[in-house]
């Protein structure tokens, strides 16, 4: 075991270096080099077929775009009207990208339900999601009550700032989405 | 023949004072497959000692799974290797179920030795492919991933993500696979291992390939007995060990399939040409193994009977499957809670990067670099 000796073992190098060496003989040579030709040509071949009988498989992207599986976990959309704040996505989440605020619903407030049916007991006030963070393991979307919670097939939300990539899902350019990409 | 005398390099009297040169290799070459620094000492183009250096891509995961619940883990569990994420859950999924005394339903395990097997066509494929690249051939990289992009879609297809897939929970998996899926899969599977051949002539029979390979990097079968190395690099060495048929998990105790050992072909046992047939012949063996578990697939739920809040009884337990690169062992510590107390996982590519300072001196440093290719490393795995 050589890691901790910092003086590398120079009696190793000769012997090693012999150990492969082995004597060439005149026809021994020749038959290297016909073997040589002979594989690479061999290899030459199937890349030729490649050339010809191959149609291309490169998705020339962005003026082709793949439209993804629909089980494909990409950008998260809450839909708030049908969320119910009972925080198992926060807790769901591994990496702790959930932020939700909700407070106790007056009782004299109008009896709202999720089209599931479910009642809406909690006023959310904040459902933000930091992009940036998310590992899109999609357990948070599993474990959803009301299904309000999903993952998108949009990939396309690059930005510049870590700031941008929280999304705030209250926010009505947000809650636009609902009608654009929500499978 | 080089001339290499030891004294001339460590005797500054002599009329040429020489020494040695330190060369850092990494953690930014593409050579080292990931974040790997090698710190190696050179006496011109021959490579005197060599230290790996790790850590670069420490994620700290086996501590941060301590403050997860069970379920959590997974998606840290396929940030390992994730090449190979579907056989890291597959192992993580297994210990917890062990402890629960889940019974896994039938259809599930069909479906969990499928994407295991799928998962290591592709991580072989993606070894072969960046293998051919470390030897100066880049061809068989685009063919190897043409074939892995199948792969993936499917495998998107069912979990919703092409590297990380969360796809094998505790008690089962997560999506259920399609007959059109499982079709697909079987026509795949016609032209892949026709294609696999053709890859074969193309890299493994390549003249020039056997001479970078063979005699290169030799792992004796001591040395791999002394160092603890699993998987293919054990396998290449000539030793019959593979988890699967010894220790079987899952349904492979009902699979019918053989065990590639190396067996010094093309040079001497051990030596970088038996790793790359090993784990080549192996894509073959997971063929085979797929088309049986398509045939006998059978209907059923695909998710087990688990608690909703996983609580897994106090106690230790220690896990080992096989992995494309070799044993993962997860030991698990339980104190009863819903949080892991400790969970340790075991790492092959660890051992397998310990094996590099025995086997550098004495090597060209374009030697080099195929040893490190053919133990395939992902540092993903090595630092966690």
């Amino acid at each position: 075991m050589k890691t901790g000796n910092l003086t590398p073992d120079l009696s190793a190098l000769k012997t090693n270096l012999e150990k492969h060496e082995k004597p060439l003989t005149f026809t021994g040579w020749f038959k290297n080099v016909y073997v040589a030709v002979k594989s690479v040509l061999t290899g030459l071949g199937i890349t030729f077929k490649y050339v010809t009988s191959v149609k291309p498989v490169t998705i020339e992207y962005p003026e082709v775009r793949e439209t993804l599986p629909d089980n494909s976990r990409s950008r998260l959309f809450n839909d708030v009207d049908n969320c119910i704040s009972c925080m198992q996505c926060a807790q769901a989440c591994p990496v702790d990208c959930i932020y939700i605020t909700a407070t106790r619903r007056a009782k004299e407030a109008p009896k709202l339900k999720t089209d599931d049916g479910s009642p809406i007991k909690l006023d959310l006030k904040q459902y933000t999601i930091d992009t940036a963070l998310c590992c899109y393991c999609g357990l948070c979307t599993t474990v959803c009550p009301t299904e309000c919670l999903t993952h998108t097939t949009d990939y396309e939300f690059a930005q510049y700032t870590l700031d941008e990539m929280k999304y705030d899902y209250l926010d009505q350019d947000i809650r636009a989405w609902k009608h654009r990409i929500v499978k | 023949m080089i001339e290499i005398n030891a004294t001339d390099v460590t005797n500054n009297d002599d009329k040429v004072k020489s020494e040695l040169l330190t060369l850092n290799m990494g953690p930014q070459h593409p050579a080292t497959h990931g974040v790997l620094r090698v710190e190696i000492k050179t006496d011109s183009e021959i490579v005197a000692q060599a230290i790996p250096h790790l850590g670069y891509l420490h994620r700290c995961m086996e501590k941060h799974c301590e403050h997860l619940d069970y379920r959590g883990v997974i998606p840290f569990a396929d940030r390992m290797d994730y090449l190979a994420a579907m056989n890291m859950e597959w192992g993580y999924a297994l210990t917890i179920e062990k402890m629960l005394g889940t019974e896994v339903p039938r259809r599930a395990e069909y479906v969990r030795a499928i994407v295991g097997e799928l998962q290591r066509i592709a991580s072989h494929l993606m070894f072969f492919g960046t293998y051919a690249i470390d030897l100066g051939a880049f061809t068989p990289f685009l063919y190897a991933f043409q074939d892995r992009e199948f792969i993936l879609r499917i495998f998107e297809e069912l979990s919703g993500a092409r590297l990380l897939y969360n796809y094998i929970w505790i008690g089962g998996v997560w999506n259920d696979i399609t007959d059109a899926q499982l079709k697909r899969i079987e026509s795949f599977l016609n032209e892949f291992e026709e294609s696999l051949k053709k890859y074969h002539t193309l890299v493994g029979e390549n003249k020039i390939f056997i001479e970078r390979t063979a005699n290169v990097g030799v792992i004796s079968e001591e040395m791999a007995y002394q160092y603890g190395a699993t998987g293919p690099v054990l396998r290449g060495s000539g030793i019959d060990w593979d988890l699967r048929k010894t220790r079987p998990y899952g349904i492979y105790e009902e699979l019918d399939f053989d065990v590639i050992i190396g067996s010094g072909e093309k040079g001497q046992l051990g030596d970088c040409w038996d790793r790359y047939y090993v784990r080549f012949y192996e894509m073959f063996e997971s063929i085979k193994i797929i088309r049986q578990c398509l045939d006998g697939i059978e209907e059923g739920p695909v998710m087990g009977k688990v608690p909703k809040i996983i609580k897994v009884p106090a106690g230790e337990i220690y896990m080992k499957t096989e992995c494309p690169r070799g044993e993962l062992g997860y030991h698990l510590i339980s104190d009863g809670t819903k949080k892991p107390y400790r969970l340790k996982v075991k790492s092959s590519c660890f051992t397998h990067v310990s094996m590099l300072p025995e086997m550098a001196p004495g090597q060209l440093i374009a030697d080099f670099v195929a040893t490190i290719g053919s133990i395939d490393i992902v540092l993903g795995e090595v630092d966690r």
